[in-house]
C-alpha cells in the first residue's frame, strides 16, 4: 500500500531517531537568532544538529524572549547568531553581554556581516581585525560561472585542528578576518592565496583604489592565505566562539551546489564540524585526578611533605569526551603532556609519558631538588584547538631530619672503633674490678702485724 | 525559425569564452646601490625562471611588464594585479598590489635597504614570488616568477604567551655532587691505630693475668650483666632506636641495675672490710 519513497523516509527516519550522533559535553539547548523568513534557508543545518540531540529554540532578532541571560545565570548551553543583516539583535545580545556568555561558559557562533555593525567591535575584542564596511571577500580563481564573491574553498587535511575529518571543497560568501599574534585564536578555514577583500561592484578606480589602501599602511590590504574566512577563538575557561565570514556557509542552497562535476560541496560537513567544535563536543579534555607518591614504596598514598633528594613519582589522569557515547573515556592519546614541579619558578620540567597498562594514566618519577621549601606539582597543558589541562598540588619538600643523613660512613670507622672499644674496655675493667679478688687483705694483715 | 539545439549551443559557447590577457614586455632588472645592472632579464608566464634573484642589501628589483588582451593587443587595467612572497617553509606571506595605468603598463620596485611592510620575514629558504591577475571577463592569471633570497630579517614577531602553547625545553635541576669519602684504606688504616692500646693492653694482661674469681657467684655476675645490657642498649640505641624508646628500656633497665648494683656492691664490700 504504501509506496517505495514512503518506505524509504520512513525507515530512514526511524534511523535518525535511534542513532544520536554526537552530543555536546556542557549540554544541549541552542537558541538560534534568526530571522523567521530565512529560517528555511538554514533547514539542513538545523536538522542536522536536531539528528545529534540538540534542542534548538528560535528567536527572530526583533524579539526581546527568550532572554540569553536571566540575573547573570546563562539560559541555554549554546547560542548561533545567524541574522547579519539585522541591525540590531535585541536589546540583551551586546558584544558585552557576548563576551559575559563566554565567560559563563556558553559557546557561541557569530556570523559577521558585510556592512559595519556592533558584531565588528565584538570581533575587535578578540584580536580578529575585520576589512572595511562592504568589502567581502572576492577571488577570480578558479574560473568558474558563479560571481566573484561565492568561492569555492579547498580544505586541505589537518589545516586546522577543529576539522576532523576530511572535507569537500567550500563555498564561501562573506568577509575576511585577519588575525593578529593570539595564541588563543585558531583558524578554521584559511582563505585562498589569490583571493582579498573588495567592493563587488568594480569600476574603473577600483583597481588603484587597492593600490592605495595598500600604500596607506598599515592593516592596509586584506589579501591572500594570512586572512581566514572562518575563525575560532577559545577562551581560558573552555568556552568557544567561532567567527563565520557570512551566514549562506550554513545555506542549504550552499550545501547541495557541486564544486567540481558530481561532487557535493563540503558545506553540510562543514557547517557540522564547526558547530561540533564551537559547542565543545570535539577535542574536549579534563583532568580526573592527580596523585603522588614516594618511588621506592609500594603504597600509593599520597605523603604529606617530601624530602631533599626523594624520589617521587606523579600520575595523572586524562579523560576525553567522546561525543558519539556521550561520556568522558580515559585517553592517553597526549603525547607531549609535560610536568612542571614549581617553587616560584619552575624546578624541574619533565615529559609525563601515558602508561601503557592503564588508558588515561600519564606519570613519571623524578628526583626532588635539594633545595626545601613549598612546590608545586602544576600540568599546564595548552593546545590550540584542544581545552587547557590546569592542575597544580601544593607540596612542601623539608631538609632530612636529623637521622635521615647517609649513615655508618667509611670515614667514621676510626670513631666507631674507638667509641666500640671504650665501652669494651669499661665492660672489661668493671668485670675486673667486681670479680677480682680483693688483695687488701693479706697485705694489711701483713702491715696489721708489722705496724703492731 | 526554430533555432536548432546545435546553434543554440554554438552561441552559448561563444559568449562564455571570455577573452585571454598576456604581458607585453615582461622583463625585471637587478641594479645595485651605483646603478649598474647586475642582472636583466625577460620573466615569461609559461615557464619559472630558473636561478633565484639575490638581493643585498643596497640593490633594487624592478618589474615592469604591460597587460594586454591576446586578441586585439590594447591594454588592459586588471582590477587585481597583486605580486605574492610565500615562504613554504613557515607560512609567511606578504602580497602588494602593483600599480596599472589605464593603458596596462605596470611598474613594480623592491629595495630591501627600504624595506616595505609587507616582506615576511626570512628564513633558510627563498622566497616564492608570483604574480597574480585577476579581472572581471577574463581568465585569471596565477603564475610562478622566480624564487627571491633577500637579506636576512629579525623573525617575526610572536605573541609572549606563544611559547606555552608548544612543548616547552627541559629544565633539570643540578643536585650539589654526593659527598666525597676518603678512600677505605686511609680509614681502615686509622682504625687500626684506634686499636693500638688494645695491642698495649693484651701484651701486659699476658704479664699479670687478673684473676676473676667471684666472676659467677649469684651476687655479683647480675649486675656485671645488667652493667652489659646497659652497653648493648646503647649500642641499639646507636643503630636503630629513638630516643622516646631508648629511654623507655633505659628506664626499666635502671630500675634492674639498681637492685642488682646495691646487691653487688654491698657483697662486695661486705667482702673487702673481712
Amino acid at each position: 500500500m504504501f509506496g517505495f519513497r514512503r518506505w524509504c523516509l520512513l525507515a530512514l527516519s526511524a534511523a535518525s531517531l535511534l542513532c544520536v550522533d554526537a552530543k555536546s559535553s556542557t549540554g544541549d539547548s541552542v537558541l538560534v537568532v534568526v530571522d523567521p523568513n530565512n529560517q528555511d534557508k538554514y533547514s539542513l543545518f538545523f536538522d542536522g544538529l536536531k539528528d545529534s540531540g540538540y534542542k534548538l529554540t528560535f528567536r527572530s532578532p526583533k524579539a526581546e524572549k527568550p532572554v540569553v541571560i536571566a540575573d547573570d545565570v546563562p539560559n541555554f548551553d549554546h547560542v548561533i547568531l545567524l541574522a547579519p543583516e539585522a541591525r540590531n539583535l535585541g536589546k540583551d545580545i551586546t558584544p558585552q553581554s557576548i563576551v559575559q556568555l563566554l565567560s559563563l561558559n556558553t559557546n557561541v557562533i557569530v556570523t559577521l556581516p558585510t556592512k559595519q555593525s556592533p558584531l565588528h567591535s565584538l570581533a575587535a575584542e578578540f584580536g580578529l581585525i575585520l576589512p572595511p564596511p562592504g568589502s567581502p571577500l572576492i577571488s577570480y580563481f578558479p574560473q568558474r560561472d558563479t560571481p566573484s564573491s561565492l568561492i569555492p574553498i579547498p580544505v586541505e587535511d589537518h589545516s586546522s585542528p577543529a576539522l576532523t575529518k576530511h572535507i569537500e571543497p567550500v563555498w564561501f560568501s562573506g568577509i575576511p578576518q585577519a588575525l593578529s599574534t593570539n595564541p588563543l585564536l585558531i583558524p578554521i578555514l584559511r582563505a585562498p592565496a589569490e583571493s582579498f577583500a573588495s567592493e563587488t561592484l568594480v569600476t574603473s578606480g577600483s583597481a588603484d583604489a587597492l593600490v592605495e589602501s595598500a600604500e596607506k599602511g598599515g592593516e592596509g590590504l586584506w589579501a591572500g592565505s594570512a586572512l581566514n574566512a572562518v575563525t575560532g577563538f577559545q577562551a581560558t575557561n573552555g568556552a568557544r566562539i567561532a567567527f563565520v565570514g557570512g551566514a549562506e556557509v550554513f545555506s542549504d542552497e550552499l550545501a547541495q551546489k557541486e564544486v567540481a562535476p558530481y561532487v557535493k560541496s563540503g558545506n553540510a560537513d562543514f557547517s557540522r564540524e564547526v558547530a561540533a567544535w564551537t559547542f565543545q563536543e570535539n577535542l574536549v579534555l579534563r583532568i580526573d585526578g592527580v596523585e603522588h607518591h614516594l618511588a621506592h614504596e609500594n603504597s600509593t598514598v599520597a605523603k604529606e611533605q617530601y624530602t631533599n633528594n626523594d624520589n617521587v613519582v606523579f600520575s595523572a589522569y586524562v579523560s576525553k569526551w567522546d561525543a558519539k557515547q556521550g561520556k568522558w573515556e580515559p585517553y592517553s592519546g597526549l603525547k607531549d603532556l609535560q610536568l612542571e614541579f614549581t617553587m616560584l619558578d619552575p624546578f624541574i620540567r619533565t615529559a609525563l609519558p601515558p602508561v601503557r597498562a592503564t588508558p588515561g594514566k600519564y606519570s613519571t618519577t623524578f628526583r626532588a631538588p635539594d633545595r626545601h621549601g613549598v612546590f608545586k606539582f602544576i600540568v599546564d597543558y595548552k593546545r590550540k584547538g584542544w581545552t587547557s589541562l590546569q592542575s597544580s598540588t601544593t607540596v612542601p619538600v623539608v631538609p632530612p631530619r636529623h637521622d635521615g643523613y647517609p649513615r655508618f660512613l667509611s670515614a667514621a670507622w676510626p670513631y666507631y672503633a674507638g667509641a666500640i672499644s671504650t665501652s669494651v674496655a669499661f665492660l672489661l675493667f668493671s668485670t675486673a674490678w667486681l670479680a677480682g679478688e680483693a688483695r687488701d687483705r693479706s697485705s694489711r694483715k701483713a702491715k696489721g702485724s708489722k705496724a703492731e | 525559425m526554430i533555432f536548432s539545439p546545435v546553434a543554440v549551443l554554438l552561441l552559448a559557447a561563444s559568449a562564455v569564452q571570455a577573452s585571454v590577457l598576456t604581458l607585453q614586455s615582461p622583463k625585471f632588472v637587478v641594479t645595485d646601490a651605483l646603478g649598474s645592472q647586475l642582472r636583466a632579464e625577460p620573466f615569461s608566464l609559461v615557464h619559472r625562471t630558473g636561478t633565484p634573484v639575490k638581493l643585498e642589501a643596497k640593490d633594487t628589483l624592478k618589474i615592469t611588464f604591460q597587460v594586454v588582451d591576446k586578441e586585439d593587443g590594447k591594454g588592459v587595467q586588471p582590477h587585481q594585479t597583486f605580486i605574492r612572497f610565500f615562504d613554504p617553509s613557515t607560512g609567511e606571506e606578504g602580497i602588494q598590489p602593483i600599480r596599472v595605468t589605464g593603458g596596462g603598463k605596470a611598474k613594480f620596485e623592491l629595495n630591501p635597504s627600504k624595506p616595505p611592510l609587507y616582506l615576511p620575514p626570512t628564513s633558510t629558504e627563498p622566497l616564492k614570488v608570483s604574480l597574480i591577475i585577476g579581472t572581471p571577463n577574463y581568465d585569471p592569471i596565477t603564475v610562478r616568477l622566480f624564487d627571491l633570497i633577500l637579506p636576512a630579517s629579525q623573525p617575526a614577531p610572536t605573541h609572549p604567551d606563544e611559547a606555552s602553547f608548544h612543548v616547552r625545553p627541559e629544565l633539570h635541576h643540578t643536585f650539589r655532587p654526593d659527598q666525597k669519602l676518603p678512600p677505605k684504606a686511609v680509614s681502615l688504616f686509622f682504625a687500626g691505630l684506634t686499636f693500638a692500646p688494645w695491642v698495649v693492653l693484651i701484651g701486659l694482661w699476658s704479664q699479670v693475668t687478673p684473676r676473676l674469681t667471684h666472676l659467677f657467684s649469684p651476687s655479683i655476675l647480675p649486675f656485671i650483666l645488667s652493667l652489659v645490657a646497659f652497653e648493648s642498649l646503647l649500642l641499639t640505641y646507636w643503630v636503630k632506636l629513638r630516643l622516646g624508646e631508648v629511654l623507655l628500656y633505659g628506664a626499666g633497665l635502671g630500675l634492674v641495675t639498681i637492685f642488682t648494683g646495691r646487691q653487688a656492691l654491698s657483697s662486695i664490700s661486705s667482702l673487702r672490710k673481712d
